[in-house]
């Protein structure tokens, strides 16, 4: 038998085909379903029961053992409520970066190795030189993963199969249809999973009060709306503002001191452009970059790769960027390696 | 793979030819509104009413008690909740369908003891009555066991409720709303011999459209529409009507009755060499339900340390399609509720299976789909 690998399996596509091929290439898989927190709404069918269900269809039809690992608690404490801590302080956090350190890369692999595991694989879109402890971006561009996956440890990567990044997505369906997987025509999964298809708004109001407070326009200082609660706002959006008529406004601020919400109708507003970046919370994969060596900067999933240097924590953008918000990561790459990155800590609020 | 023998009949059945032959027309050239004041409208309306006179024969019912509403569910929610409008309490029983469990929410209620067979005899139903009890609601047969229940001596026992409550002076009204779903086409459906007030059917369990179904309410019972609109159905159900499903509806379960007596003892046959072949095959099977009363075509089995759902994938991919025997059985949280009131451990009913034996199976199909089942059952567990 093969190396023992552990795949997780989240009912997918793409984690579906990762168990198949890791079956054809003589490693010895198991596949595990790792049951994170999920809110259930009443009168809905708990909506990841038919994930499990579809990922342990998959297991059977390739003969390898299933398991279920229940992260609930870990995954209420580690992801949840740092996101929802991270809204309440009026930033935007991504829950997805933090759930691959937490859970998928730390608590998953953790528990895989105790549970016989040689290695761990993951559906993910990225690469991994597995010798030089490394992280890659993938073959597939638009589908790179990589920008969830720069907090990942090099210990980690030591132990982990992305078998899925020298595939484009297209390809890794035409791939499951010819195997005749289950989830071959499965829809892809959108948004924060444990949100569901409630939406990230009336999630937030399940667990945080708000109250209405004033929405006014940057430039003048009048008062042009109200909001429901400033932390429902983010940088840059520009429908659901309540202020009817006109021209559109822009969400340019917030002060959530004094739950006010800053709007304005000019997109070139200076303060919405900066070049550089106060870094907080940096994690480098391996070693840090050298000083003013030139690298490439990604602020947000599938953002545009931007020219830059790094001095200490301070990250120089060769031009500038609008509308970066404090709380979303920044994640820096040499080439195709990433490097690491950091937490923007004066962005906008 | 497609499915190449079907033993999930409690789940959906095959629209019946004759049915879908009956409903065609109105999909197409007589497509008119009811209401209408036109001939068209006057076509559909005759179809409309003689559909429901022909569902009225088979209950031995007055066409005019038939409510035809959009499903089971549909006609479940209205018979609580028309009812219900006072306030008051609910006695369920302890094997019903979800959609019994959620329209009862709101009302205080009670559910009923039961054996492990899943059976609710009359003397559990009266331990569950209180003096403000308006409403008692019983499957005939649930859909996870198939028990079938004693209807007509639990409504004899409701008879000796309401008379111990006219001596006491209690005026309280009690009425005994019983889902017959799972068992159209398989029983007995006259409301004289099962002597229940309201009484639920399902057309999409027994072989007519889906989102088809009916509330039959004894003549004089008053119950508030869900909704109201235009007053269609003597204002309990607006919307303008499904004159197809009507029909398909009608056509289905008269076939279905006319024929039930032969359908009963091949169904029986099929599903006693089912019971059988697995018992001989499989070590340690445990055939749940009422050996005796149960649906003809239900066989419900357990076996303790096997992942059910395993092999429902694995049959599957044969080509053979049943369910599990516990709804979500992956989510403790909402592990059948029916299995759970039995006493079924919770090991014992995740490794449990419901075969439905119905229309589309034959006894030589059904004995080969056994000796596969039995070697897949065995496999799992290591045999």
């Amino acid at each position: 038998m093969g190396t023992k690998v552990f795949v997780g399996m989240s009912g997918g596509v793409d984690s579906s085909l990762t168990a198949a091929l890791l079956v054809e290439q003589g490693y010895d898989v198991t596949g595990v379903y790792m049951k994170n927190w999920t809110q259930d709404m009443p009168g809905m069918r708990c909506p990841w029961a038919d994930d499990l269900s579809d990922a342990k269809r998959v297991a059977v039809q390739l003969g390898i053992p299933f398991k279920v690992y229940d992260f609930q608690d870990e995954y209420r404490a580690k992801v949840v409520d740092y996101m929802l801590g991270e809204y309440q302080a009026g930033r935007t956090p991504n829950p997805d970066i933090m759930c691959n350190q937490e859970v998928k890369f730390k608590l998953f692999l953790e528990t895989a190795l105790a549970d016989g595991a040689e290695m761990i694989a993951t559906g993910h879109y990225a690469r991994s030189d597995v010798n030089n402890r490394k992280l890659l971006r993938p073959v597939d561009a638009v589908k790179d993963q990589t920008y969830f996956l720069y907090r990942v440890s090099a210990d980690a990567l030591e132990k982990t199969l992305f078998p899925l990044g020298i595939y484009t997505k297209e390809h890794v369906r035409k791939m499951a249809e010819k195997r005749g997987l289950a989830t071959a025509f499965k829809r892809d999964s959108q948004g924060i999973c444990f949100v569901g298809s409630v939406g990230i708004k009336e999630f937030l109001s399940e667990f945080i009060t708000t109250s209405p407070g004033e929405i006014k326009e940057k430039e003048s200082g009048l008062v042009v709306g109200y909001h429901e609660g400033a932390i429902y706002y983010t940088l840059g959006q520009r429908h659901g503002l309540n202020v009817g008529g006109g021209l559109p406004y822009y969400v340019v601020g917030k002060d959530m001191e004094k739950n006010e919400v800053y709007v304005s109708h000019n997109l070139n507003d200076t303060s919405m452009w900066q070049n550089t970046l106060q870094l907080t919370d940096i994690h480098w994969i391996n070693e840090p970059p050298k000083e003013d060596e030139p690298l490439l900067a990604r602020l947000r999933h599938r953002g545009k790769l931007l020219r830059c240097t790094i001095t200490d924590a301070r990250l120089h953008l060769d031009d500038q960027e609008r509308a970066i918000a404090s709380g979303q990561s920044a994640v820096l790459y040499r080439g195709d390696v990433v490097l690491g990155g950091g937490i923007v800590s004066d962005g906008i609020y | 793979m497609g499915i190449k023998v079907y033993l999930d009949h409690a789940a959906a059945t095959p629209l019946d030819d004759r049915a879908f032959k009956a409903m065609r027309p109105f999909f197409s050239n007589i497509f008119y509104n009811p209401s209408s004041s036109h001939a068209g409208g006057r076509e559909a309306r005759v179809a409309l009413e003689q559909s429901r006179a022909r569902l009225a024969r088979v209950l031995g019912a007055k066409p005019n008690d038939i409510i035809l509403t959009a499903g089971a569910t549909e006609s479940i929610y209205l018979a609580v909740h028309g009812l219900m409008t006072e306030g008051g309490h609910v006695v369920i029983g302890a094997t019903e369908h979800d959609s019994v469990r959620a329209a009862v929410e709101p009302y205080s209620h009670t559910i009923t003891q039961v054996d492990k067979t899943g059976y609710i005899t009359p003397e559990a139903v009266r331990r569950a009555i209180q003096d403000d009890t308006r409403l008692v609601t019983i499957a005939l047969a649930d859909s996870e066991l198939g028990t079938v229940q004693p209807i007509a001596d639990i409504a004899r026992e409701l008879d000796n409720v309401r008379a111990q409550r006219l001596k006491d002076g209690n005026n309280t009204p009690l009425y005994f709303h019983s889902d017959g779903s799972q068992a159209a086409g398989a029983l007995d459906l006259s409301i004289a011999r099962l002597g229940v007030d309201l009484l639920t059917l399902n057309a999409a369990k027994c072989y007519g459209p889906k989102q088809a179904g009916l509330l039959w309410i004894r003549s004089g019972i008053k119950l508030s529409p869900l909704f109201s609109g235009g007053g269609q159905e003597r204002g309990l159900r607006s919307g303008t009507e499904n004159v197809a499903n009507a029909v398909g509806f009608a056509t289905a379960v008269e076939n279905a009755t006319q024929h039930r007596q032969e359908v009963l003892r091949e169904t029986g046959l099929m599903r006693r060499a089912m019971a059988e072949i697995l018992s001989r095959e499989v070590p340690r099977i445990v055939i749940d339900g009422h050996p005796k009363k149960h649906l003809p075509g239900h066989l419900h089995v357990s076996i303790l340390g096997l992942d059910a759902e395993r092999v429902v994938f694995r049959l599957d991919s044969e080509g053979i399609a049943l369910s599990t025997g516990a709804a979500c059985a992956a989510n403790k949280q909402t592990r059948s509720k029916t299995l759970e009131a039995i006493g079924m451990s919770a090991e014992q009913a995740d490794g449990s299976l419901r075969i439905t034996i119905g229309r589309l199976n034959n006894l030589p199909q059904v004995k080969q789909a056994a000796k596969v089942i039995a070697r897949i059952i065995n496999e799992e567990l290591g045999r």
